[in-house]
């Protein structure tokens, strides 16, 4: 009897962990825009006489292949419906210089107070960190969520770039994120920037 | 030879054998896992998890299942 409890307790275990990892395969097909139910199958394959080999081998052959959220990606703006932000290499490559020469202006609402930052292409790069500003090109956005640094702003050709420098706060683009291996964008057709949970609103002075 | 030692032997001989079986059986998950973490925008060592014995896998599937990707997600829409 006491084994049968054993082996009924093992079974119970075996029974949650499946359905767990069923459930977490499909978030995670689901994720890369191939149907949810394509992952559970896989997870139940190893109920069959198959064992664990074949969906070792479709392990394999699904993080080696094309994902349809990565077609989502490189469409061109508008494309995708609006969700789930998308990778930031959806944004197009900066392309000539812009007659209009305005200064640039970020302007939004930190745990501080008012934001108001402002650049004019005087220098041609800026830090923005959450420390107070004590040099000519460093943007202070006095927040706890805002790294020390946390942002590179380039002026180029009346254009502004934005490179994330990798803190935990993170940085968003017109909702996407952008990480520093993406390196700096041009976000002069960018409306909203968030650095951390603050939201910074782009316009021309 | 002492029945002891003889034990001893046997037993440091089935640890190494188990212990190799599971690496080779973690390094066959943790090469196609990284690149999946990878593509996702996490750091590939989070795959590293297929070590841990019994839940590694479960580690691994519910941080991709439950966090949001870095790299960006299907849309809803597209699903």
């Amino acid at each position: 009897m006491e084994i049968l409890g054993l082996l009924g307790l093992s079974g119970a275990f075996g029974l949650i962990g499946l359905v767990l990892a069923g459930w977490m395969a499909w978030r995670i097909v689901e994720k890369t825009g191939l149907p949810g139910w394509a992952g559970l199958g896989a997870v139940l394959l190893t109920l069959t006489g198959v064992g664990m080999i074949v969906p070792v081998i479709l392990l394999w052959i699904f993080a080696f292949m094309r994902w349809p959220r990565d077609e989502m990606a490189g469409a061109p703006a508008g494309a995708s419906s609006p969700g789930r932000p998308v990778s930031p290499a959806a944004l197009p490559p900066p392309p000539a210089a812009l007659a209009d020469r305005r200064a640039w202006r970020l302007s939004g609402l930190s745990a501080a107070g008012p934001v108001a930052l402002s650049m004019d292409g005087a220098l041609p790069a800026y830090v923005l960190t959450s420390a107070a500003a004590q040099q000519a090109n460093e943007l202070s956005v006095p927040d706890p969520t805002v790294g020390q640094p946390h942002a590179r702003l380039f002026v180029s050709g009346g254009r502004l770039g934005l490179e994330d420098l990798g803190t935990p706060g993170g940085t968003r683009i017109d909702g996407a994120r952008l990480l520093p291996e993406h390196g700096p964008r041009d976000i002069s057709a960018a409306r909203v920037i968030h650095v951390g949970t603050v939201e910074l609103a782009l316009s021309r002075a | 030879m002492d029945p002891v030692t003889w034990l001893l032997g046997l037993g440091s001989l089935l640890v190494f054998g188990v212990v190799v079986v599971h690496l080779l059986t973690a390094l066959v998950l943790i090469i196609p896992t990284w690149r999946v973490f990878t593509r996702a925008g996490f750091s590939g060592a989070l795959s590293l998890f297929h070590l841990v014995p019994l839940i590694g896998l479960f580690i691994v599937m519910a941080v991709l299942a439950f966090s949001d990707w870095p790299n960006g997600e299907a849309s809803p829409g597209k699903r």
